[in-house]
């Protein structure tokens, strides 16, 4: 009897790890958004760099978390709640170790931009970036809490930074007409407004793993919005 | 309501008390039934030693008489067993009686006696028979037969009398039962009701027991232990309120975590370092909580070590704040519990005033330097030829001044503020009228406001309070800021000064100009040393950086104070509050 308590209670440390990991990764993410965002504003080429030298880590601890993952999973064969718990770590891992590339991707983008006179002042990039780090805070939050409706709600984000990339595009496309000089400075901030997006398209999809880890419904190609709203509260009825 | 203990006791004392009875009656009854059956055996073997007198026919004869004599019912039978006579009329219709085993035993043995139930009588009857001997023969047998009724009389009388004092004993016992029940329990029962009260945290009093034997000392121990443990409560409770004002009212952050590494406790100081930013942060891991990495790394550090650890940390985003975080183990009672408390002090400040004496420094030489390096590379033209021509080395020389004379202005400033900074500037204070010092200090910038065509106006009352004022000071206050408000006004424009008094007996200086005006967010920071909102033009205008500095340092040796307001492109208005006389 002794045996088995302490056994559940390793586990339940292990899974806990697993969780303090995702954590400590998603923070990373954050930062490296957050440091590459400050290094365009501020023309900081040095920040910029960190950035990509920094993804080393975000790698080697991706590795580390996918490597625990799969041992919980051989070693104590999860069932059920748990094995959804490790399936959504497994697949934030990946959307997290994404994100830290598209990072490294946007620091590269601003290297390039820092060499040449600033186009235009940045406005809506730092929107976006802040609303991505706070899709990547918010799902980990969610995940963590394993709250549903907090889960939904980042999955509406989504909508927002969509809606800023096509206003950036636009925008860049009026530059670009107007003095074809401005052309490749106006590719790169694009690039940069475009991995943000996708940034916040995998927050979306750590979201959309989090409402299939509490709930067990997938709804990842599921606009949010219409069907999704009540899906927290369909899956509490039927657990009542 | 009777406790165990009562029917503890009175079931042991019925149980000794039965057994007791229960023995003695079972002996005593036995012997005494042994006793009078053998005396009735006597009794009726006497009276049957008749046949050893008469022969069988005068017994036969006699047999009535005999049974008198004996109170017993005589039977005689002849060698047959055969009844010969009987004097009990209801038995003598019955036939052989020589397979009795009284008259088998009597033929045998010469005697014979037998105790047996009559169905008849429905008694216990004893039975005595003897051979009647004729010469070597027997010629029959007198049985003597006289039912046990006093015999079972005397065993049921004194079983009685047993019983009788069975039932005195129960009563006795349950009496004693219930007195010494109630003596043994009532003061357990008083020590439960205490030891509940204890338990319960109300104050129990002292434990009231006066008995000398086990339970009288055992209350005494408790009434011991209780004053004890009252005594550690009280140190405890003092030690505690103790911590927890230090905990609380430390201004560092404490944040405890508990031995799954989830925030336990968050004091007041580390609530207002981290601000409105992180609420709820109990019951969280630091990293779900903060999501800072150098923390998270802060704690993985102390975690892999065990050691002390002390690093520095950025929290939060846009303003963050720097804090130095020590990790230290919390020593509980128990060694494995494991939490583990973080300290937190905010080098916010200490950051931001060590940023600000470098940049003093830099901003000292920068200043210094600027003039410096003109006046070398003049002095060095004229040493390599120029001071020949007259015309230019006076020229030059007259640059030379004014730089050295800009180096003068700004080593005096930098004097009257690290004067007043460390109070060694002596104040006389005394009782001014504002106008008089107005009208000087007025005159005095009234040349270089006719430079850039800049009306002054001056609003005074003439029944404005005195002010409580160093003269000397109040002028150079006056200039500095009377020079900025000119300093900054284009040409064409106004500079107004007016002077009212003012609530809470303060007599209020405006200066007011038509000038460019400062941004919003820049006024805060007027007044710090060198700062300039437009460096390069600031400097061309020939300010050092300090005027606005020295001001606010004379105004508060004044104690008084200064507010600015402005309007970038409008104006500026400095509002001076001095204590009235």
């Amino acid at each position: 009897m002794e045996e088995t308590r302490r056994t559940i209670t390793h586990y339940e440390r292990e899974l806990q790890d697993i969780k303090q990991n995702l954590l400590y990764l998603g923070a990373l993410a954050e930062k490296a958004i957050a440091n590459v965002t400050a290094s365009l504003l501020e023309r900081n080429s040095d920040l910029a760099r960190q950035v990509i030298e920094g993804d080393a880590e975000i790698d080697k601890l991706d590795t580390e978390i996918e490597e625990k993952c799969i041992r919980l999973m051989a070693l104590r064969q999860p069932i059920a709640r748990d094995l959804r718990f490790i399936t959504t770590a497994i697949k934030i891992n990946g959307h997290l170790e994404r994100i830290g590339d598209m990072a490294v991707n946007i620091a590269e983008k601003v290297l390039q931009l820092n060499e040449v006179p600033q186009l235009k002042p940045y406005i809506d990039l730092p929107r976006m970036a802040e609303i991505a780090r706070e899709m990547i805070r918010g799902s980990l939050d969610a995940f963590v809490r394993e709250e549903c409706e907090l889960a939904n709600r980042i999955r509406r984000m989504d909508a927002e930074i969509d809606t800023l990339n096509e206003q950036i595009f636009r925008e860049l496309l009026t530059f670009m007409l107007e003095d074809a000089r401005t052309i490749h400075r106006a590719l790169l901030i694009m690039q940069v407004s475009k991995n943000l997006e996708r940034i916040a398209d995998h927050a979306k999809g750590m979201a959309d793993m989090v409402v299939y880890m509490v709930t067990g419904i997938n709804v990842r190609h599921q606009w949010p919005g219409d069907t999704t709203e009540d899906i927290c509260n369909v899956k509490r009825d039927e657990r009542e | 309501m009777r406790g165990k203990l009562f029917y503890k006791i009175f079931g042991t004392y019925l149980v000794i008390a039965g057994l007791a009875i229960g023995i003695v009656g079972i002996l005593a009854g036995n012997q005494i039934r042994a006793k009078l059956e053998a005396q009735v055996e006597n009794e009726l073997m006497a009276n049957a030693r008749i046949v050893d007198l008469y022969p069988m026919k005068e017994i036969q004869s006699r047999a009535e008489e005999i049974a008198r004599i004996a109170r017993a019912r005589v039977t005689i039978l002849d060698r047959e067993g055969m009844i010969v006579a009987e004097t009990d009329r209801d038995a003598a219709a019955l036939g052989g009686h020589l397979e009795r085993p009284e008259i088998q035993e009597a033929r045998v043995r010469g005697r014979g006696t037998a105790t047996r139930y009559s169905q008849t009588l429905r008694e216990e009857m004893m039975y005595v028979a003897l051979p009647i001997p004729k010469g070597q023969e027997i010629a029959g047998y007198i049985r003597l037969a006289r039912p046990l009724v006093e015999v079972r009389k005397s065993v049921e009388e004194f079983t009685g009398i047993l019983l009788k004092s069975f039932v005195i004993v129960l009563i006795t016992s349950v009496i004693m039962a219930f007195l010494f029940s109630k003596r043994l329990t009532s003061p357990i029962r008083d020590m439960e009701h205490f030891t509940e009260r204890l338990r319960r945290g109300e104050a129990p009093g002292t434990l009231m027991i006066r008995s000398s034997d086990e339970i009288g000392q055992l209350a005494e121990n408790i009434n011991y232990m209780v004053d004890e443990l009252q005594k550690r409560i009280a140190a405890l409770q003092e030690e505690k309120a103790k911590v927890e004002a230090a905990f609380s009212s430390a201004l560092d952050g404490v944040l405890i975590l508990d031995p799954q590494g989830r925030i336990e406790t968050v004091n007041r100081g580390m609530r207002t370092m981290i601000g409105e930013r992180y609420r709820d942060i109990v019951g969280k891991t630091p990293l779900e909580a903060f999501r800072n990495i150098g923390l998270q790394k802060a704690l993985d550090q102390y975690r892999s070590g065990g050691t002390l650890v002390s690093q520095v940390i950025e929290l939060g985003e846009g303003e963050p704040v720097m804090l130095d975080v020590s990790i230290t183990p919390v020593r509980g009672v128990d060694a494995a519990e494991g939490k583990t408390m973080l300290v937190f002090h905010d080098l916010t400040r200490l950051k931001k005033l060590e940023r600000m004496r470098v940049d003093f420094v830099a901003n000292v030489t920068h200043e210094i330097k600027t003039p410096l390096t003109a006046i070398l590379g003049y002095v060095e033209t004229l040493q390599e030829g120029a001071i020949d021509d007259r015309e230019t080395a006076r020229k030059f020389l007259c640059t030379i001044a004014r730089h050295a004379e800009r180096l003068n202005r700004l080593v005096e400033d930098l004097l009257t503020i690290s004067n007043t900074e460390l109070g060694e500037i002596h104040f006389s204070f005394e009782s001014v009228a504002l106008s008089g010092i107005a009208q000087s200090v007025l005159h005095m910038i009234q040349q270089k406001a006719d430079e850039k065509k800049i009306r002054i106006a001056s609003a005074i009352p003439e029944d404005l309070p005195l002010i409580r004022a160093d003269r000397d000071r109040l002028s150079q206050v006056l200039i500095n800021v009377l020079d900025n408000a000119v300093k900054f006004t284009p040409e064409g424009g106004t500079v107004s000064l007016s002077a009212a008094p003012a609530a809470g007996s303060e007599v209020v200086v405006k200066i007011a100009d038509t000038g460019i005006g400062v941004p919003r967010d820049e006024i805060p920071r007027l007044g710090e040393r060198f700062y300039r909102v437009d460096k390069t033009r600031s400097r061309e205008l020939g300010g050092t950086g300090l005027g606005l500095s020295i001001v606010k340092h004379l105004m508060t040796a004044h104690k008084g104070r200064i507010e600015i307001e402005s309007l970038l492109g409008r104006g500026t208005t400095v509002s001076l509050y001095f204590p009235s006389a």
